[in-house]
């Protein structure tokens, strides 16, 4: 035991509080190295790489990559598939995040009522949200079909005439949004529901005693309270949706019909992997990290003001 | 019971919730049933108006033919999936973990402005490492390798945000009486730390794993031979190259490749859905 307060006190052989400082630093940057390493490279370095290259003209299968500046930025900005691309996806993030947002809603409050089987549907409702994108398209391709498609067969019931979904451009869109909420409204379901349980009970009782309805108490209670989760849903949901790849590559064939579901990171696969154009692909990442770190930005200003109630 | 006993019965109050309830369940499993039952029938039955729902005379032919096509390899490509993904979850827990222990408990020169620059790097979108990072593949070699799909991503700032929460959270008077007996800072992050926090790393295991299993967008471009492709990317192929040809057979694709996810999830359910709250995950 006195071993043990001499190394603490330093009234050992060494100087120890100064050694154990530097001991502490050693150990702590030996824990770190392996992360600082892998982020250094496939991170950071990336990340520089990335601007740099956005500069040359960079194809894959050519030998010389001339300096051309701002070019490609500049063919970017000229590019009206570049700016449909933009728009189909703030088109696309912005009815998906509030129809998974809304339906997530929905679905949190009805199964936070007192009921029976209430975790029974919490399992069921989530079960879209683990199946991969390749699943998904693959089945949703097929009940979207115009000629014999199970969708259509239901609208009929309703006297809507078969109408080919896939291949309309204006429908396109809203279809693949559709596709997307079904997909991944489960997870806004489940950050709703442990908002919902975190808002004190005692609050209701108080409501219900004078005289409050239930839209009143959802409306005046939940709603306010709710807001930080709201505001991380529709953040994360922002920054998800926005990266949206696969619905567009599996369930219009890469972007269709014609261009109207691309979306910028289609555009970026185009440009990098199907055009090989690397130097371009850059700049279009580039512009992609700018635009989604300029959203993000402006979301986190909302959400650090401060509650009102 | 009376009419007054069933107006206070919770089915009678909570009557619209069940209804709410019932249609969205049926939203949800709707395409899956189909999926299901038209995956049992030939491609005439299937391409036909009005579609039906329930195969006259069931087959598995469509079966038979997604797991025996030359360019279709379903097991290997789900294999390939699994592999990839737990090598990649296993990288991310022994990457993220030591680094996130030295954040919550260790004093260093550079641990405040270190962890707020990766905290700052949340906000650059990962997509902007996707060329370089392709490139520089190509230039170890790794293209068409599982070392692609593991390695890349293995420094996952959000991991080491996340496992910090929590080694935070560890009673420190646990660390002290492992140091008075003799423990080292290794011994402490090993016996003391990782053994209370295995809640937060199994937590972040399942949905890193989930996030990996699911992902398209890096496989594609990093895999190109038949041997090498993770599922998702399968069925993407499938998808490009036998839509035309025997619809039945997509179907079949589509519900053996999300069957070992259902029952993966039927038994962890419950982990995964108090994960979700825990680490603000969703499983892509």
């Amino acid at each position: 035991m006195s071993a043990i307060m001499e190394r603490f006190t330093g009234s050992g052989r060494f100087s120890l509080p100064v050694s154990l400082k530097t001991r502490e630093a050693i150990a702590a940057y030996t824990f770190l190295a392996p992360f600082l390493i892998f982020f250094a490279i496939f991170f950071v370095r990336a990340t520089i790489a990335s601007v740099e290259m956005s500069f040359y003209d960079w194809r894959l299968l050519r030998p010389t990559r001339p300096y051309i500046g701002l070019q490609n930025y500049l063919e970017l900005f000229d590019d009206p598939i570049w700016w449909s691309s933009v728009v189909h996806t703030l088109y696309f993030t912005a009815m998906t995040v509030v129809g998974t947002s809304v339906v997530g809603l929905a679905a949190a409050l009805a199964v936070t009522r007192p009921i029976h089987g209430r975790g029974f549907f919490r399992v069921l409702l989530y079960i879209p949200q683990l199946m991969s994108v390749g699943a998904v398209g693959l089945i949703w391709n097929w009940l979207w079909s115009g000629q014999f498609g199970v969708i259509n067969y239901l609208l009929s019931f309703f006297g809507v005439r078969p109408i080919n979904w896939l291949g309309e451009p204006d429908l396109v869109l809203p279809v693949l949004s559709f596709t997307t909420i079904w997909w991944t409204f489960g997870f806004p379901m489940l950050i709703y529901i442990a908002g919902i349980q975190g808002i004190p009970e005692h609050l209701y009782e108080a409501a219900r005693i004078d005289g409050a309805s239930g839209w009143q108490s959802f409306r005046y209670i939940t709603l306010p309270l709710l807001r930080p989760t709201i505001l991380f849903v529709t953040v994360t949901g922002v920054i998800g949706h926005f990266q949206v790849f696969g619905q567009p590559y599996i369930i219009t064939g890469g972007g269709g019909p014609g261009r109207s579901s691309w979306t910028v990171i289609i555009y970026l696969y185009q440009q990098a992997w199907v055009a090989f154009r690397m130097g371009f692909g850059a700049a279009v990442a580039v512009v992609i990290a700018i635009i989604m770190a300029i959203i993000t930005t402006f979301q986190f200003k909302i959400i650090s003001r401060p509650v009102e109630y | 019971m009376s009419i007054a006993q069933l107006r206070h019965s919770t089915f009678f109050r909570y009557f619209g919730v069940y209804v709410f309830l019932l249609v969205l369940s049926a939203f949800v499993l709707f395409p899956l049933v189909i999926a299901v039952s038209q995956s049992f029938m030939t491609n005439q039955e299937v391409n036909r108006w009005p579609p039906r729902v329930i195969p006259v005379e069931p087959t598995i032919e469509s079966y038979r033919l997604v797991l025996t096509q030359q360019d279709v390899r379903l097991d290997l490509w789900l294999r390939n999936s699994v592999v990839a993904a737990t090598g990649y979850t296993i990288a991310v827990l022994l990457i993220c973990s030591p680094a996130a222990y030295a954040f919550a408990r260790l004093n260093f020169p550079g641990n405040k402005p270190l962890f707020a620059f990766l905290l700052a790097t949340i906000m650059i979108p990962g997509q902007v490492t996707l060329i370089p990072n392709y490139l520089l593949m190509r230039d170890l070699k790794w293209l068409d390798t599982f070392n692609a799909l593991i390695f890349p991503g293995a420094a996952n700032v959000f991991g080491v945000f996340l496992l910090r929460q929590f080694f935070m959270q560890v009673p420190r008077e646990l660390e002290e009486a492992a140091v008075l007996d003799g423990a080292g800072y290794f011994g402490r992050f090993w016996h003391v730390i990782l053994p209370l926090s295995t809640n937060a790393l199994t937590a972040l295991g399942i949905f890193v794993f989930l996030g990996h299993f699911n992902d398209l967008f890096w496989p594609i471009i990093v895999t190109s031979s038949l041997q090498t492709r993770t599922l998702p990317v399968g069925l993407s192929i499938i998808q490009s190259s036998y839509a035309g040809q025997y619809r039945p057979m997509i179907l079949a694709g589509a519900v053996l490749s999300t069957l070992p996810v259902l029952i993966v999830y039927s038994i962890f359910q419950r982990r995964i859905i108090q994960g979700v709250t825990l680490t603000g995950m969703g499983g892509r």
